[in-house]
């Protein structure tokens, strides 16, 4: 070990010295930078990861549609599962409803699956928290969690369906009833866009609702894992026929995710400034050792120190500053993101709010998602702020003359 | 005559002081042979302190020459050729004393166990073996002089340069750390260069000069 280093780690941790009180207020500065850093950036990529999550797993990561209707779905169908990067494609029909249920109205989003073909994209039957999504048939419904809640729907329940097609047969004088649905099941998936007004019903119940006959809406594809979202869309879609467009889950929710990027990169930055604080501080008090030290630093001289080892040895003390809180920090970090779920239950709870925080941040559990990336710059940036905090130390350090700074008193 | 160790001549350094100069050292003239012990006195103020950085190269004189074993005095040689003890001791106070006297050792690289054993055996020598993990705070004004005696030896240099070493000390501790100083340079083989008020301590080494009006004598 160079001398210089060896130093360094003495003056920061002293021999004898139980608490190296200095010490310890720096790396804290640093720690509590970065722990925050750390926590907002996997919140904030927890909300992207969870939508994907969500997305991903009730409609696959691909959504192949027509210009309008696509006539002959089982064509399509069967160019999509010909394709290498197709692990599994199913037909789907979507589109708003009226429902009644006890006299109370709803207007939910309809999708209408299939039931042989869904679990090869989608593994709703995880969702499904009452009932079975094996009882689903063209006579029955199952429901968002919220949606039956507002409908005062139980498993078993009839709701009445009104599709925009009986308004078109109103309009033609034609007498209609709505149709009557059970309720087989439930189904949460945790985010507040899908719990609150969904219903899924069979493709063909669906199709019969919108008068759709064979036709479809379009056919979500699930990848093979090894492929990325974009990637799988762009050979989908050269497998495609004319008209038809294959796009990934992103596009359809693009402007937010554009969205929530921008507001994790100025988070970052805004947040980056506590390490440049701390940073600051690093710098006043190793300023201040400079100074303390002024007539040992003389004596480095005498002993043969270069200026530039003398500089090396304060850096270095920034640095291993700057190593210790990150170190700290992301410690720190992710021992409150693993408590983060009873930190926010907790305050929420105190509070008599978790009713606010379900409606305003549409998940259940405040998700969490560290990107390597992500980490990998804060760990760098932290280190790198706190290392140039370091450089007026030691240029002041190395400036002063052996012979001055022992005669100093 | 054995080979010289440290040479000054014509030395001259001076000092600005309001808008005139004062010429603290006016052509001094200095020989050093190997193992040998010079002794300077000289007022407070006539320049004994100016003369030694300048021996030791950590000052450049207004004109004269240094040479340390014929060659012009070099910051990369200091740590192998030279060895100071001064006054106020300037131990490291986060280091014991054992890593006090390695300090020394350090700046020619990282210490091996023969290093270490040779702090340790210096220590042993200066009669602190058995205080060698003390911090310098633990230490007596006289003890810290004599790890600062063990440290300026840690690289057998050729040449000790002393600045008032007792000057911080009472007259019976005092009295220990000359006897170290030159019991360990004669010893070693380690010329040494002496500043001191202590006619009687300058009085045991091989040659006493004296420092007046800028001149060695
Ligand atoms: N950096 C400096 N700037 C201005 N004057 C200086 C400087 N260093 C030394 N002097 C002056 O040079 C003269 C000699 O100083 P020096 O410290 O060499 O004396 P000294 O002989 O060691 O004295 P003492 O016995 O008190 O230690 C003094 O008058 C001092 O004021
Ligand atoms: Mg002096």
């Amino acid at each position: 070990m160079p001398w210089f280093l060896y130093l360094a780690l003495k003056q920061l941790f002293p021999t004898g010295r139980r608490f190296p009180f200095f010490t310890a207020i720096s790396v804290t500065g640093v720690a509590l930078g970065v722990a925050v850093l750390v926590i907002v950036t996997s919140v904030m990529g927890g909300f992207g990861y969870e939508i994907r999550r969500m997305i991903v797993q009730t409609e696959g990561e691909v959504q192949v549609k027509a210009n309008g209707l696509m006539e002959d779905p089982s064509a399509v169908l069967g160019m999509v599962r010909a394709s290498p990067v197709a692990a599994g494609a199913t037909p789907f029909v979507e589109g708003p409803v009226g429902a009644v249920c006890n006299g109370r109205p709803a207007y939910p989003e309809m999708r209408g699956i299939d039931v042989g073909s869904v679990a090869s994209v989608a593994n709703l039957a995880r969702f499904v928290r009452a009932g079975r999504l094996e009882d689903l048939d063209d006579d029955s419904v199952i429901l968002s969690w919220e949606l039956a809640q507002r409908l005062g729907a139980g498993i078993g329940a009839e709701i009445e369906v009104y599709s925009p097609l009986l308004f078109e047969r109103l309009k033609a004088d034609e007498i209609v009833l709505p149709r009557r649905l059970r309720v087989a099941g439930l189904f949460e998936v945790g985010h507040q866009h899908l719990d609150s007004s969904v219903a899924y019903v069979t493709l063909r119940a669906a199709q019969e609702l919108y008068g759709l006959g064979r036709a479809v809406h379009g056919i979500n594809v699930r990848l093979k894992p090894e492929v990325g979202d974009a990637e799988g869309a762009q050979q989908l879609q050269a497998a495609l026929p004319q008209g038809a467009v294959a796009r990934p889950w992103t596009h359809k929710w693009e402007s937010f995710l554009w969205v929530l990027n921008l507001e994790k990169t100025i988070n970052f930055f805004l947040l980056l400034f506590i390490v440049v604080i701390a940073a600051f501080s690093v710098m006043s008090s190793l300023l201040i050792s400079v100074v303390r030290k002024t007539r040992e630093i003389g004596l480095l001289g005498a002993l043969g120190a270069s200026p530039r080892d003398v500089a090396l040895c304060f850096c270095a003390q920034a640095f291993l500053i700057g190593t210790a809180g990150t170190a700290i920090g992301v410690g720190l970090g992710f021992t409150v993101l693993h408590f983060r779920n009873q930190l926010v239950q907790g305050i929420a709870g105190a509070l008599q709010r978790q009713d606010t925080l379900r409606q305003f941040y549409h998940f259940t559990d405040l998700p969490s998602h560290t990107l390597p990336s992500d980490l990998i710059l804060t760990v760098v940036l932290a280190i790198l702020i706190s290392t140039l905090a370091g450089l007026l130390p030691a240029w002041r350090a190395a400036r002063l003359k052996p012979v001055e700074a022992l005669r100093s008193e | 005559m054995s080979e010289t160790v440290l040479s000054a001549s014509g030395v001259r350094k001076s000092y600005p002081s309001g808008d005139r100069r004062i010429e603290v050292l006016c052509g001094a003239d200095l020989r050093v042979a190997a193992g040998e012990s010079v002794s300077i006195r000289g007022e407070s103020g006539s320049g004994k302190s100016t003369l030694l950085n300048l021996l030791s190269g950590l000052d450049a004189p207004d004109s004269g020459e240094i040479r340390w074993d014929g060659l012009a005095p070099s910051a990369g040689r200091r740590a192998r050729f030279l060895g100071m003890v001064f006054q106020s001791f300037y131990l490291i106070p986060e280091l014991d004393a054992l890593q006090n006297v390695l300090m020394a050792g350090r700046m020619l690289g990282s210490p091996g166990a023969e290093s270490r054993a040779r702090a340790r055996d210096l220590l042993e020598r200066v009669g602190l073996g058995g205080r060698a993990s003390h911090l310098p705070a633990q230490l007596s004004g006289g003890e810290r002089q004599r790890v600062a005696v063990a440290r300026a030896l840690m690289n057998s240099p050729s040449l000790l340069l002393a600045d008032e070493p007792t000057g911080n000390l009472d007259e019976r501790t005092g009295e220990a750390v000359i006897d170290l100083l030159l019991g360990l340079s004669r010893e070693t083989g380690t010329a040494l260069v002496l500043v001191t008020h202590n006619p009687a301590h300058a009085a045991r080494t091989g040659r006493a000069l004296t420092l007046h009006d800028g001149l060695l004598r």
